[in-house]
């Protein structure tokens, strides 16, 4: 069995199906046992976004927006692909889920990580926001696990560049703080909330340009 | 004196490191033959990518430039697609990994280039475009009806000429240019970097330019038929091509903050819907004369 021949048998695969011979590919092949057990770990990952509070329509709008922004899903246009070449060899058919995980999982963490009640700002009539004053770039520094991970990786693979991405990430995240604090102002504002999308895509984008094996 | 000796001398020095460089650089030629509509993806981590269209039907020409034997270029072909990959060797830096590629494809021909340091540049096609880098300088120009799509970190991004286009351009830092950019959708997406537009809005499409910190300058003639909303939390919004101010059901006026107006001749046009939204930048509306 090759391995494309595999990859077209995963979803029966990852079911629990498949004979003997999809199951002694998957013990022999590194790379594909390498890609089930990711797949394993992303729906066991969905599995405990299930339980999480059900995101409003408009999240889930957001989220379509911003995949089909990505070229993950369009309208019908002629055939191309979007996906970076190491990236579809990698995951293959599978690799619309992996960016479909990162949009659940930066859902689940904006829902489920209300902000400390000293960093809201008092509740004010739409369109009339004030923001806080923007801290200076320097004193929002990378602390969150994935910030560190980020930056560790950047470390490794391109030690020159670690000032520059430092400094784009503390601005990311100031990006996401201001943002947040203006849906927190307006939790009815779909303008509001879109900014938000598009200061987490900010930081998307500084991730997958960072992580991104085929660039130093 | 002595200064001037020691800058000769370190002036020598870079010399002769510059011809040794260029006495290592080899050149590649690389040609395929794909049917119509066909992609081409390179990825390269050190050097430039330069696409133009090519003057021969269905072929796709590439010469690459390679800095030093401590890098290679490798290629695969499959149905209507090349993938073409720069390999770094044990020992590559970015000096004797760099490799430019300058490459020529049939017009509908869809790219992919991907560079750390660039630049990028594609010009004259109509497939769809596609590039990444993160300090790469990115350059497109004269492309019409299809998607652009460009992504930097801190690598500056302008994009001329472009029409009936979808576009999509994310950079976290690097300033964003657009002049003559018009399609259906135009969005323009930066934390920092600053973002200046001038064209016609034309094609009743949707344009949206979103910043953090950057600035926004939007530059367009008197003929251009758009609404145009603009808002900055932070900053301040400079309206100089004086547009007729409009009452909308779902955004209202702040002196200097946030605006709502057309240009002068919508009525009975369609007109194009234009967003421009900063936190702590500035927007700058102004009339080309």
């Amino acid at each position: 069995m090759t391995c494309a021949e595999f990859e077209n048998a995963l979803p029966d695969f990852l079911d629990g199906g498949g004979g003997t011979d999809l199951r002694s590919h998957a013990a022999s092949c590194d790379a594909c046992s390498e890609l089930v057990s990711s797949l394993q770990a992303i729906m066991t990952g969905a599995k405990t976004l299930q339980g999480a509070e059900e995101p409003s329509p408009r999240v889930w709008n957001s989220i379509e927006s911003a995949l089909r922004r990505e070229g993950l899903i369009h309208e019908p246009r002629p055939a191309r692909s979007w996906h970076l070449p190491s990236f579809s060899r990698r995951w293959g058919a599978w690799a619309w889920a992996v960016p479909v995980l990162g949009a659940l999982l930066l859902a689940g963490l904006w829902l489920n990580n209300p902000r400390p009640a000293g960093d809201r700002v008092a509740a004010v009539p739409a369109q009339a926001v004030p923001v806080k004053a923007t801290a200076p770039v320097k004193a929002v520094v990378a602390v969150s696990p994935d910030d560190q991970q980020m930056m560790q990786e950047v470390a490794v693979r391109a030690p020159m560049m670690t000032a520059i991405y430092q400094t784009n990430l503390a601005r990311v995240n100031q990006y996401i703080q201001d943002a947040q604090a203006v849906v927190d102002a307006n939790p009815t504002d779909d303008e509001a909330q879109r900014s938000l999308m598009e200061a987490y895509e900010q930081k998307s984008l500084l991730n997958e340009i960072a992580l991104d094996r085929s660039l130093p | 004196m002595q200064s001037s000796q020691q800058a000769a001398k370190v002036t020598l020095v870079g010399l002769v490191v510059l011809a040794a460089v260029a006495s290592a650089e080899t050149k590649k030629e690389l040609r395929f033959t794909l049917g119509p509509k066909a992609t081409v993806a390179i990825v390269n981590q050190y050097g430039g990518i330069s696409v133009k269209p090519s003057a021969t039907g269905n072929m796709v020409v590439v010469t690459a430039t390679l800095a030093s034997d401590k890098v290679d270029v490798q290629s695969s072909q499959g149905p209507n697609r090349v993938d073409l990959a720069s390999h770094l060797l044990a020992g590559a830096t970015d000096v004797t990994g760099r490799v430019d590629y300058e490459v020529t494809v049939p017009v509908d021909t869809s790219v992919i280039l991907q560079s750390a340091t660039g630049p990028l540049h594609a010009e004259k096609l109509h497939g769809d475009i596609e590039l990444e880098g993160v300090a790469a300088p990115v350059d497109v120009r004269d492309i019409w009806d299809s998607h652009v799509h460009i992504k930097t970190m801190n690598g500056p991004v302008t994009v001329t000429n472009v029409r009936d286009g979808h576009v999509e351009i994310d950079s976290v830092s690097g300033n964003i240019t657009l002049n003559s950019v018009s399609g259906p959708e135009v969005r323009v997406s930066s934390t920092s970097g600053q973002i200046i537009y001038d064209g016609d809005f034309g094609y009743p499409g949707e344009y949206r330019l979103t910043s953090h910190s950057g600035n926004i300058e939007a530059t367009f003639p008197q003929t251009t038929v758009a609404e145009i909303r603009a808002q900055s939390y932070q900053g301040k919004v400079q309206d100089d091509a004086h547009l007729q101010p409009k009452k909308h059901p779902n955004f209202s006026v702040a002196e200097g903050k946030s605006f709502v107006g057309t240009t002068l001749n919508t009525i009975n046009q369609a007109a194009a819907s234009v967003w421009l939204r900063t936190f702590s930048g500035r927007i700058h509306l102004k009339k080309r004369q």
